[in-house]
């Protein structure tokens, strides 16, 4: 099927915003509801030269930009941001170890058109590429993983884990804890983990995703790459303790990215992220665990992708990445009935997981290949929701905001 | 708990009595008595449009129209001629050439003779495979000699059809100039008729108005439920044939059930209606019987309940001796809550069923949740 050609089933595609040339967005991605009672959602881009943008999507038939910020370095990316209230966090990650600024900022949001930073936590170091994804969602704790200046890893691949800072004072943010795979730092008494297959699948043990939710508070849902996940006791958040692992890989080929709960069915979806091209690295899932007894995930069900021969050479990646996390907040959506998630080329694919062990494809959302894409074809990045239930999604490359109905 | 020397320590098992369902295992406030309420009742299966009507209705001419429309775009057509070989004889599976033509405007089109479940699910499969383009919706065009009957029965079955697929509407398409006629002698005719949910009148460009008019009556006696419709030279507003139906449509007469039509060949329509909940035993049981004891002459049965304990309408669908799946909308038609189901049946009176769903609503205890 080549790139030219759509699919637009059970979606109802709204709008799509180029973001004035600059449509190349990461994984972050948070609504606000403004003063005035404008609704803008923030949106991280993958790479330099542009920080983050704004928009105003309060008629998300007819998306206005807002501002639209860049960051000082070309080594820099911020990829991934969070908002409470009007406070915004955004990462800063750097190519190299060593490369400043890195770390993460805080923003004050409370004019969109002017936001006005707070603090800055440095997590460079000699080792430390700084922030990859950051999580904030209560006001209170950004959870993250990140690099720090006094964390030698074992292998290069391994530089960033879990770290907490408590931002209840915003403007003084302070380290809260942290966790790391035993035997990915330097000096540890445990030896260092086994690798997967280098050079092309050993993506490192990093932590990804670091999701923690108002439901259970005591818990971090935490994706570790190339460890698998990990449920994770914070109770105690300067002593993090695990409690539950799993790992698909190998047989699978790692990258383990997202961790969601969804409490009242005990259940788990997990997602791997497709990071080679031409679907090298497939399959790509997202997955369905049973979470009854939390010590001991039990997968289930993964669910349903076209097939590989669809979409491997359609151009770019094809296979899983994210999901819409039901993050936290009042102004974002919540199903744990539906999963919605982006594939790159293979789009925006919505699961009806009423039976957690069939899961069945709902919707699909494949745009042509935007305007200017290296890859040749839509690589569908991330996704939001908000409690109006508009669905958001963004390009990787070039093609910026596409913004749908659901029709299901 | 989890540790890097010791891996996973095993809890005890405590497990639970057989025979639960996933929505035990995994419960979910946002899932109802039927699980996701859906916004329509095909959910999101694959609308199926049946095109049926007798030999030189101009079945053929409709849908090439339909394809050339904007609203046409990504349709597949398959031609169906199984039905020709009537509802009982067994399959003939010739080795005919079955390949899939590509039209244009997105559209395909298939020609089979064989088993419609392959047909379809080939379909389906070179969709997913990118073989052909994306479509959207399916129209089988049947034969004329076709009764709609066993081709609508076969999308009741989840483990047929029914679990990809959803008949959308079944269409049949009446000649103004020869209907009266073929009506007279053909059961076939007044089968195709009878178990339709759109009717259109074609070629009435050839037949003089008041003729058109009477044979409107006399569909309309034949069937009071379906819309009726006019085509000229095959061209007709597509929204009227092939969109979403509007689930709502009709809720007169609450609390009765009505008596609308009977046929010659003892073939009746009534509709049952109550503003009440109806407890889902009350009704899957009654169901039950009636299909176990004459599955054959309940033609159709098809509606939304007013279930106990549910927040949307139950759409339910009966052809024969096979229910749908039931299906639970996230919202009322109109905002009206109130069963509405229609029966078409033959040789079963209206009083018959009336009393058995009176007889099983005495036996079983009414429980409010519905469960």
């Amino acid at each position: 099927m080549p790139a030219t050609e759509s699919i637009c089933t059970n979606f109802k595609l709204l709008a799509h915003h180029e973001l004035d040339g600059f449509g190349g967005m990461g994984e972050g991605m948070a609504v606000q509801v403004a003063k005035d009672g404008r609704r803008i959602i923030w949106l991280a881009h993958e790479s330099a030269p542009k920080n983050f943008t704004a928009v105003d999507v309060s008629d998300p038939r007819n998306p206005k930009m807002v501002v639209q910020t860049d960051l000082p370095q070309s080594f820099m990316r911020s990829n991934s941001l969070e908002l409470t209230g009007d406070i915004l966090a955004v990462a800063y990650q750097t190519q190299k170890v060593g490369q400043k600024p890195a770390g993460f900022e805080l923003f004050d949001i409370s004019v969109p058109e002017n936001p006005k930073s707070i603090a800055f936590v440095d997590c460079s170091g000699p080792h430390s590429r700084g922030v990859h994804q950051l999580w904030f969602c209560d006001g209170e704790y950004v959870h993250m993983g990140a690099g720090a200046p006094d964390f030698e890893p074992t292998h290069p691949l391994d530089d960033q884990f879990y770290r907490c800072f408590d931002v209840r004072n915003p403007s003084k943010p302070v380290e809260a804890g942290r966790w790391w795979l035993p035997g990915t730092r330097k000096g540890d008494n445990t030896p260092p983990p086994a690798r997967h297959q280098a050079p092309i699948f050993d993506r490192g043990n990093r932590a990804h995703n670091t999701n923690v939710y108002p439901q259970k508070p005591d818990r971090l849902y935490l994706a570790y790459i190339d460890a698998g996940m990990f449920i994770m006791d914070i109770s105690d958040k300067a002593n993090p303790k695990p409690i539950a692992r799993w790992d698909n890989s190998p047989p699978y080929t790692g990258f383990t990215h997202t961790l969601v709960p969804l409490f009242e069915r005990n259940l788990l979806i997990m997602t791997d992220e497709s990071t080679m091209d031409e679907a090298k690295d497939w399959p790509k899932l997202i997955w369905v665990l049973d979470g009854r007894d939390e010590s001991n995930p039990v997968p289930i069900a993964t669910c349903p992708l076209p097939p590989h021969e669809t979409f491997a050479n359609r151009g770019g990646r094809f296979g899983a990445h994210n999901v819409f996390e039901n993050t936290p907040g009042p102004h974002s959506w919540f199903s744990d009935q539906v999963i919605v998630g982006t594939f790159f080329n293979g789009g925006l694919r919505a699961y009806d997981i009423s039976n957690p062990y069939q899961p069945k494809e709902t919707a699909v959302f494949v745009p042509e290949a935007p305007r200017g894409s290296p890859a040749g074809a839509i690589q569908l990045n991330d996704v939001f929701i908000d409690e109006r239930a508009i669905v958001y999604t963004v390009d990787r490359f070039s093609g910026g905001l596409y913004i749908l109905e659901m029709d299901f | 708990m989890w540790s890097p020397e010791g891996g996973h320590k095993a809890r005890p098992y405590t497990g639970r009595a057989p025979g639960m369902s996933t929505l035990d295992l995994f419960p979910s406030r946002e899932a109802g008595l039927f699980g996701r309420r859906q916004k329509r009742t095909r959910g999101t299966r694959i609308p199926v449009y049946v095109v049926t009507g007798f030999l030189g209705s101009g079945k053929t001419t409709l849908v090439r129209e339909f394809l050339k429309t904007p609203e046409g775009a990504n349709t597949a057509v398959v031609i169906n001629e199984f039905g020709a070989v009537g509802i009982d004889d067994a399959l003939v599976r010739a080795a005919t050439d079955e390949k899939t033509v590509l039209l244009g405007n997105g559209c395909v089109c298939c020609n089979t003779r064989s088993d419609l479940q392959v047909a379809l699910r080939s379909l389906v499969a070179d969709r997913e495979r990118g073989a052909i383009p994306h479509f959207r919706r399916i129209v089988i065009e049947t034969s004329g000699l076709a009764d709609p009957g066993p081709i609508l029965q076969t999308f009741a079955s989840d483990r047929a059809l029914g679990g990809e697929f959803h008949v959308e509407a079944a269409v049949t398409l009446v000649d103004a100039v020869s209907a009266q006629d073929t009506l007279e002698w053909s059961v076939e005719a007044r089968k195709q008729i009878i178990l339709a949910d759109r009717l259109v009148i074609t070629k009435t460009d050839l037949a003089p108005a008041p003729k058109v008019e009477l044979l409107k009556d006399r569909l309309a006696d034949l069937n009071p439920h379906a819309s009726i419709e006019t085509a000229v030279n095959g061209v007709i507003d597509p929204r009227l044939l092939f969109a979403d139906r509007d689930e709502g449509a009709g809720t007169e007469d609450r609390n009765a059930f009505v008596a609308e039509a009977a046929h010659s060949d003892g073939i009746r329509s009534f509709v049952w209606t109550e503003s009440a909940p109806i407890s889902w035993e009350v009704f899957s049981r009654a169901m039950e019987t009636l299909t176990a004891l004459r599955g054959p002459d309940l033609l159709r049965a098809k509606g939304f309940l007013n279930v106990a304990g549910c927040a949307g309408p139950v759409i339910v669908q009966v052809a024969q001796h096979l229910m749908h799946t039931p299906v639970e909308l996230q919202t009322w038609p109109g905002g009206e809550r109130g069963t509405r189901v229609v029966f078409i049946t033959r040789n079963i009176p209206e009083q018959a069923v009336r009393d058995l769903f009176a007889a099983v609503r005495a036996l079983v205890p009414q429980d409010v949740s519905g469960r």
